[in-house]
């Protein structure tokens, strides 16, 4: 009685650790990308074998975009407080003709960001279109502001998302970048462990 | 009698200085700026200053714009959502503010942006912007850059 009574319970908790579906995987797909120092990378290959926790951004947006890395960097260190390493933070900028190498390094620098686990990245338009295109993220430049001096600046309509990626490269989970639910994301990184 | 004179054109120099100012305005009692606070931003890329404004009078005020020595423009804008997923931001334009009531300017919502800040903004700096109101006139609101919204 007493067995079938544990044997319950365990298959109770099988049953209550829900699996996180498969959304998109990469696969064999790679693309060539810069990050905030310059320095080529491979993605998603550079970050094989870890959960990737991945938001989209342009610089020139001073409300959204600084919300969700602000909830990128709030993961960041609720991570670090639970000791759950084997997690790297990217941000990849869907505006690369703005966002460049030093743009991006500053971007992070100036809201002190710790990019011991996270990666800014940019690259050729087409390469950084064709990665939102297979993860599912749309930006499209919208309003613009003129500047006195003629220089001209565009508002993306874009997807406010941050995903999760497991160590497969298979992204797992779309979360709204600026409102996420730090527990819901942390929970579901334990899942992927 | 030069000397006379001479004190005249002070006292009314000195009488013109002490008139109503942005200074003085800042405490006019109709409008109230609380919990001002901006994005850092690093040199010619835009911030968002975040405010809560509080009319206390009884006629509606209109927000109709805002200027800063700190960076090149400054607008009125607003996030919105275009769908489920996606957000968008545009100019705002003007911005009723009703009698006895208080308008939050917050993150994801309605925001002064600053456009192409003039110098590096860091956490813990201060700066001023002025709002340019149809009846208050021009209000300074002093702001802290911070990551995070200003709780009191």
């Amino acid at each position: 009685m007493k067995l079938r009574h544990y044997l319950f319970v365990i298959i109770l908790f099988w049953g209550c650790k829900e699996k996180l579906p498969v959304i998109e995987k990469f696969g064999e797909t790679s693309y060539r990308l810069v990050d905030q120092n310059n320095k080529e990378v491979i993605f998603p290959d550079f970050v094989k074998d870890k959960i990737v926790i991945m938001n989209y951004i342009f610089t020139n947006c001073p409300d959204i975009c600084p919300l969700s890395t602000n909830n990128m960097r709030l993961i960041q260190e609720r991570l670090k407080k639970e000791k759950i390493d084997n997690v790297q933070f990217i941000s990849l900028s869907f505006d690369p003709e703005f966002d460049t190498p030093e743009v991006l390094r500053k971007f992070a620098g100036i809201r002190n960001l710790d990019l011991s686990n996270w990666t800014f990245l940019t690259g050729d338009k087409s390469t950084t279109n064709s990665v939102i295109k297979q993860v599912g993220v749309l930006a499209v430049p919208s309003d613009s502001t003129v500047f006195k001096n003629g220089r001209k600046i565009y508002y993306y309509v874009h997807t406010d998302r941050i995903q999760l990626i497991d160590p497969e490269g298979r992204i797992r989970k779309n979360y709204k970048g600026s409102t996420i639910n730090v527990d819901e994301i942390v929970s579901d990184i334990k899942k992927l462990q | 009698m030069k000397r006379r004179l001479l004190i005249i054109i002070v006292i009314i120099f000195t009488f013109n200085l002490a008139t109503p100012t942005q200074q003085q305005k800042s405490n006019n009692s109709d409008i109230q700026i609380q919990k001002a606070w901006a994005r850092p931003a690093a040199k010619y890329t835009n911030s968002a200053f975040y405010f809560v404004l509080e009319n206390n009078s009884s006629k509606t005020d209109t927000l109709l714009g805002a200027e800063t020595k700190i960076s090149e423009e400054a607008e009125i804008h607003e996030s919105y959502k275009k769908d489920d997923d996606r957000m968008g931001m545009r100019p705002a334009g003007k911005i009723a503010i009703k009698p006895k009531s208080k308008f939050e300017f917050k993150p994801g919502g309605f925001h002064v942006m600053l456009l192409g800040v003039e110098k590096d903004l860091h956490i813990g700096d201060k700066i001023e912007v002025v709002l340019r109101l149809k009846y208050a006139g021009k209000i300074k609101a002093q702001a802290e850059v911070r990551d995070i919204p200003m709780t009191k």
